[in-house]
C-alpha cells in the first residue's frame, strides 16, 4: 500500500526551507559605523559577529547588514584597526 | 496584631513559607518556571535566614532521590520542579509512597512536552496524579504560602504520613505579584512543630524503617490500605485547615471552596488560579438572575466525592472546566472523574466538559462566562457533545526576513546581545556543513537558534540527548550514511557536566562515531544563571547568591576533559570563542574522526555570558581571551591519547585582570582571590606537566 503524506494532521513540522533571517535593527542603541577607509578586511568582525551581520562588499571591506544587528559592539571592540566606531543610534 | 503583608510572587510565597516551616532539606535542580522559588530559597540559606542543607543536585531523577533519602532519615525536606522534570523524577515519585515520606513538593506547572510550552497546564502532574501522594491546587499567593505550611502539617500527621503535591500554575502565580500576608516566625513554630519520623532510617534512633519490597499477596491488601489512608486524609485536611483558621486567620473550606452554592441550580468546577476568572463569571450571571455557584476542587488526591455528590444532588446541570486532557478519554482529569463519582450515585445530572487553557493560554473571565451560559443551558438536557474545547485564533507574528546566502544559519535570532553562544554554533555548522543533524538538550541557543538554523535542529530531552544522538547515528549507519552525515550536540555545560552525563558517559564507552559539542557559559543561563558543575569557585549565581553565610560557590569545577580521558574516546578537546581559527580546527579533525568512525569527538568551547556573568555585551570575545591567557579556561586537546596545551602564553596574566570586569567576581576580595590564583595556578602547571609528558599513559 502507498501512504498518502497529505493524509497526516498534527505532526507539527520544522521545515528549515521556508525560514529566514530576524529583523533585529529595532533592538539597537549603539550603531556601528565602519570607517572604509580605515577597514583592512580582515575578517576578524565577520567571524565574531554574533548574528552574521557583516560580510565583505565588492571592494573586500566590512559591510553590515543593519536589519540584523543589535548594535553589541563586539566588532568595534574587535577591530585591529579600530576603523568601527559606535555611534547613538539616533545621532549616527 | 494586625499581620504585615508583603506582595510578592507566587514563588516567594512559597519559599516563605518554607523558610517559617523551618524546613531541613532542600534538594534542587532549576526548570521554568519553578526556579525562582528555589533561588528565593537559596538567598534565605545564604543570608542565614534558614538553616537549611540546600542541594545542588544535577538533576531532577536526583534532585527527588535527595529527597526521598532526607526525607526517610526523618529531616522536614521539601524541594520544587515541574513538566519535564517531574516527569523525570517519576520513578522516584511513585517511590516516595512506600516510603511514607511527607515531602512537600511544589509544581509550579507547565505543559508538559508533547508540544513543549513553558506556560502552564496540567499535563505535569496529570502522570503523578494517582501514585498515592496528596494533590492540592492553590488559587492565589496568599494561598501558596498557607499551604506550604499547612501541607507540612497534613502530611507529617501520623495519620497520613505521605508525600504532598502542591500545584501553583506557572507564570499565573509563580510570577505574578499579589498582596500577601506572613505569620509571624513564633506563631508558626507553635502551630508547626518540628518534624520527627516514627521510624526513620537511623540506627541511632529506630531500628525498623520502610521497606520497598512485599510478596505480590500483600500488594492487594496494601494498595487497600493506602486508599483507607488517602481516604483518611481528608479528615486531616479538613482540622488542619479549621486549626490553621483559627491561628492565623484564613481557612479555605478543606477539600474544596464552594462559592455561591447556597441556592444554585447549575454548577461550575473549576481548581487552580482559573477559580479567580470563573468567580467573576459566576458574579456576573448572578446579576443576570442566575443561580449559578462554583465549586473549587482544592485537593484532587483525596478527591472531595462527598462534597461533589452533596451538590450534585442539589443542582441541575454541571459544567466541568479542566487545563488538561487524558488523551484517549475524550476529556480533561476533573472531568472524568467528577462523571465517575455520580455515576453509581443514581444522580443523573448532565456533566459537560471543557478543555481549555492548554500549554498556558489564558482563560478570559469572557469564556468562563460563555462556559458557565453553556451549563445553565445544559439543564434537563441530553449531552450531544459531551466536551467542548475552547481556544482562541493565533495572534499574527512577524514574518521572516527574506535573504540570500550560503550560511548553515540565518543571520539575525532571539538571543541576547552580544551572544557568545551565537558566535559558537554559527562557526559550528558553518564548518560542519549542512549535512548536519543537531540533537540539542534544552538550553538558551535551543531557544534562539533552533529557529534560525538550515539544518535538522531536534529538542532533545536534558538527559539523554547523547542517546538521541547515538540513535541517529545508528540509524544513518544501518542506511550506510554513517560517513554522509555528522551528528552532534548542542549542549549547555548543565545538559554536559551536570544532567546529561550519564548519556554522554555511556554513548563514550560505546564508541559511537558522534560530535558533542558543549558551549560552557558555565552556568544554567536559560534558566536564569544557576551554578552548574561546570561553575568556577566563588561565581555569584542565582542559585550560590552571596550573603553573610554564602561567596558565591564554594567547589571547584569539574575537569570534563579528564572525565571524558578517562573513557578514553579519540578526540577531546577545549577552545575558546575568542580562538576561532583554533576551535575551527578542532571541530574538522571531530569531524574528520567521526567520518572514519572511530568513535566520539568532544569539543567544550568557553562561551563568556554578557547577561550571566554581568559585563558589557561587546567585552564578549575580550573575556574570552582573557579567560585563556590567565589560565583560568586552558585551551587544550588530546588527539587519541596524546595531550597537546594549543595556547601557551609564555607568561598567564593575573587572574585579577579576567575577574574584575564580570560583576558576578565582585564580592571576590584579596583573600578569596588568593584562593581562586593558586588553584588556576596549580592546575595549569598540571596541564604543562601533561603538555611536557605528550601520551596520556593509559590510552
Amino acid at each position: 500500500m502507498v501512504q498518502d503524506k497529505s493524509k497526516i494532521t498534527a505532526f507539527g513540522l520544522n521545515d528549515i526551507s521556508v525560514k529566514g533571517g530576524k529583523y533585529v535593527a529595532n533592538w539597537r542603541v549603539y550603531k556601528p559605523i565602519i570607517d572604509k577607509e580605515g577597514c583592512v578586511g580582515c575578517g576578524l568582525c565577520i567571524s565574531y559577529c554574533p548574528e552574521e551581520a557583516i560580510t565583505k562588499d565588492d571592494d573586500g571591506k566590512a559591510e553590515i547588514d543593519y536589519r540584523f544587528c543589535k548594535g553589541c559592539g563586539i566588532c568595534a571592540n574587535e577591530c585591529p584597526q579600530k576603523a568601527i566606531e559606535m555611534k547613538k543610534e539616533d545621532e549616527a | 496584631m494586625p499581620q504585615d503583608f508583603d506582595v510578592m510572587p507566587g514563588n516567594k510565597a512559597v519559599a516563605h513559607g518554607v523558610r517559617l516551616a523551618r524546613t531541613e532539606v532542600i534538594p534542587a535542580f532549576p526548570i521554568t518556571p519553578q526556579t525562582t522559588i528555589i533561588e528565593y530559597l537559596s538567598d534565605f540559606v545564604a543570608d542565614g535566614k534558614l538553616d537549611a542543607e540546600y542541594i545542588h543536585t544535577e538533576g531532577e531523577h536526583s534532585c527527588m532521590a535527595a529527597a526521598l533519602g532526607a526525607s526517610l532519615v526523618g529531616a522536614r525536606t521539601f524541594t520544587a520542579t515541574c513538566s519535564e522534570g517531574l516527569a523525570y523524577m517519576h520513578e522516584i515519585v511513585a517511590q516516595a509512597v512506600n516510603y511514607r515520606a511527607p515531602i512537600v513538593m511544589a509544581v509550579a506547572n507547565r505543559t508538559l512536552g508533547w508540544y513543549w510550552s513553558l506556560g502552564p497546564d496540567y499535563s505535569d502532574i496529570m502522570p503523578e496524579m494517582n501514585l498515592g501522594w496528596l494533590v492540592n491546587f492553590v488559587e492565589t499567593n496568599q494561598e501558596c504560602l498557607d499551604m506550604a505550611l499547612m501541607n507540612f502539617k497534613i502530611a507529617e500527621d501520623y495519620r497520613v504520613l505521605l508525600p504532598t503535591m502542591m500545584s501553583l500554575d506557572g507564570f499565573y502565580l509563580s510570577y505574578s505579584q499579589e498582596r500577601v500576608y506572613l505569620p509571624e516566625q513564633e506563631e508558626v513554630d507553635d502551630w508547626l512543630p518540628a518534624y520527627k519520623a516514627p521510624y526513620p532510617v537511623d540506627p541511632t534512633e529506630s531500628k525498623a524503617w520502610p521497606t520497598a519490597s512485599i510478596p505480590s499477596q500483600m500488594h492487594t491488601p496494601m494498595r487497600k490500605e493506602y486508599e483507607k489512608l488517602l481516604n483518611g486524609a481528608k479528615d486531616v485536611i479538613k482540622e488542619v485547615d479549621k486549626s490553621y483558621g483559627e491561628t492565623f486567620g484564613r481557612s479555605y473550606g478543606g477539600l474544596v471552596e464552594k462559592y455561591r452554592c447556597d441556592d444554585a441550580d447549575s454548577l461550575m468546577v473549576t481548581m487552580g488560579s482559573m477559580t479567580t476568572a470563573a468567580r467573576r463569571a459566576v458574579d456576573k450571571l448572578r446579576k443576570e438572575g442566575e443561580k449559578i455557584g462554583l465549586l473549587k476542587l482544592r485537593y484532587m488526591r483525596p478527591f472531595p466525592n462527598e462534597e461533589l455528590i452533596e451538590l450534585a444532588e442539589q443542582v441541575d446541570s454541571i459544567g466541568v472546566v479542566d487545563r488538561v486532557l487524558m488523551h484517549g478519554t475524550g476529556g480533561g482529569m476533573a472531568f472524568q472523574d467528577v462523571k465517575s463519582y455520580l455515576y453509581n450515585t443514581g444522580i443523573r445530572v448532565p456533566v459537560q466538559g471543557f478543555v481549555t487553557g492548554l500549554g498556558g493560554e489564558d482563560i478570559p473571565i469572557d469564556d468562563l462566562y460563555q462556559m458557565s451560559k453553556k451549563v445553565i443551558g445544559n439543564k434537563g438536557k441530553k449531552l450531544t457533545e459531551e466536551v467542548e474545547f475552547v481556544s482562541h485564533a493565533m495572534p499574527g507574528m512577524a514574518p521572516p526576513v527574506e535573504i540570500e546566502n550560503d550560511s548553515c544559519m540565518y543571520p539575525g535570532s532571539d538571543g541576547c546581545a552580544g551572544c557568545g553562544a551565537s558566535i559558537i554554533v554559527r562557526t559550528l555548522l558553518n564548518t560542519l556543513g549542512e549535512n548536519t543533524i543537531v540533537m540539542n538538550p534544552p538550553n538558551c541557543s535551543g531557544v534562539n537558534y533552533g529557529g534560525v538554523v538550515r539544518v535538522p535542529w531536534v529538542l532533545a530531552n536534558f538527559a539523554a540527548a547523547a542517546a538521541y544522538e547515538t540513535g541517529a547515528y545508528r540509524a544513518l549507519k544501518a542506511k550506510g550514511k554513517a560517513d554522509k552525515v555528522y551528528v552532534t550536540s548542542y549542549a549547555g555545560d548543565g545538559g554536559t557536566y551536570d544532567i546529561g552525563l550519564q548519556s554522554i558517559s555511556g554513548a563514550a564507552e560505546r564508541g559511537e562515531s558522534i560530535i558533542w559539542l558543549c558551549y560552557d557559559n558555565e552556568a544554567y543561563m536559560n534558566t536564569g544563571i544557576q551554578r552548574s558543575g561546570s561553575t568556577p569557585e566563588y561565581a555569584a549565581t542565582s542559585t550560590t547568591p552571596v550573603g553573610s553565610v554564602w561567596k558565591g560557590k564554594p567547589q571547584r569545577r569539574k575537569n570534563m576533559l579528564m572525565i571524558m580521558a578517562a573513557h578514553r574516546i579519540p578526540y577531546i578537546a577545549s577552545a575558546s570563542l575568542a580562538y576561532i581559527p583554533d576551535f575551527k580546527r578542532k571541530i574538522q579533525k571531530a569531524a574528520e574522526i567521526t567520518r572514519n568512525g572511530e568513535g566520539m569527538a568532544y569539543l567544550q568551547v568557553h562561551q563568556p555570558c554578557t547577561t550571566g556573568w554581568y559585563f558589557d555585551p561587546s567585552k564578549t570575545v575580550e573575556i574570552g581571551r582573557l579567560a585563556v591567557q590567565t589560565g583560568a579556561y586552558p585551551i587544550a586537546e588530546i588527539d587519541h591519547g596524546e595531550f597537546k596545551l594549543n595556547i601557551k602564553p609564555r607568561e598567564l596574566k593575573p587572574v585579577k585582570e579576567y575577574l574584575e570586569p564580570q560583576r558576578r567576581f565582585r564580592h571576590v576580595d584579596e583573600e578569596l582571590l588568593e584562593i581562586i590564583q593558586g588553584h588556576i595556578t596549580e592546575d595549569w602547571e598540571s596541564y604543562l606537566k601533561l603538555d611536557e609528558q605528550g601520551k596520556l599513559p593509559w590510552y
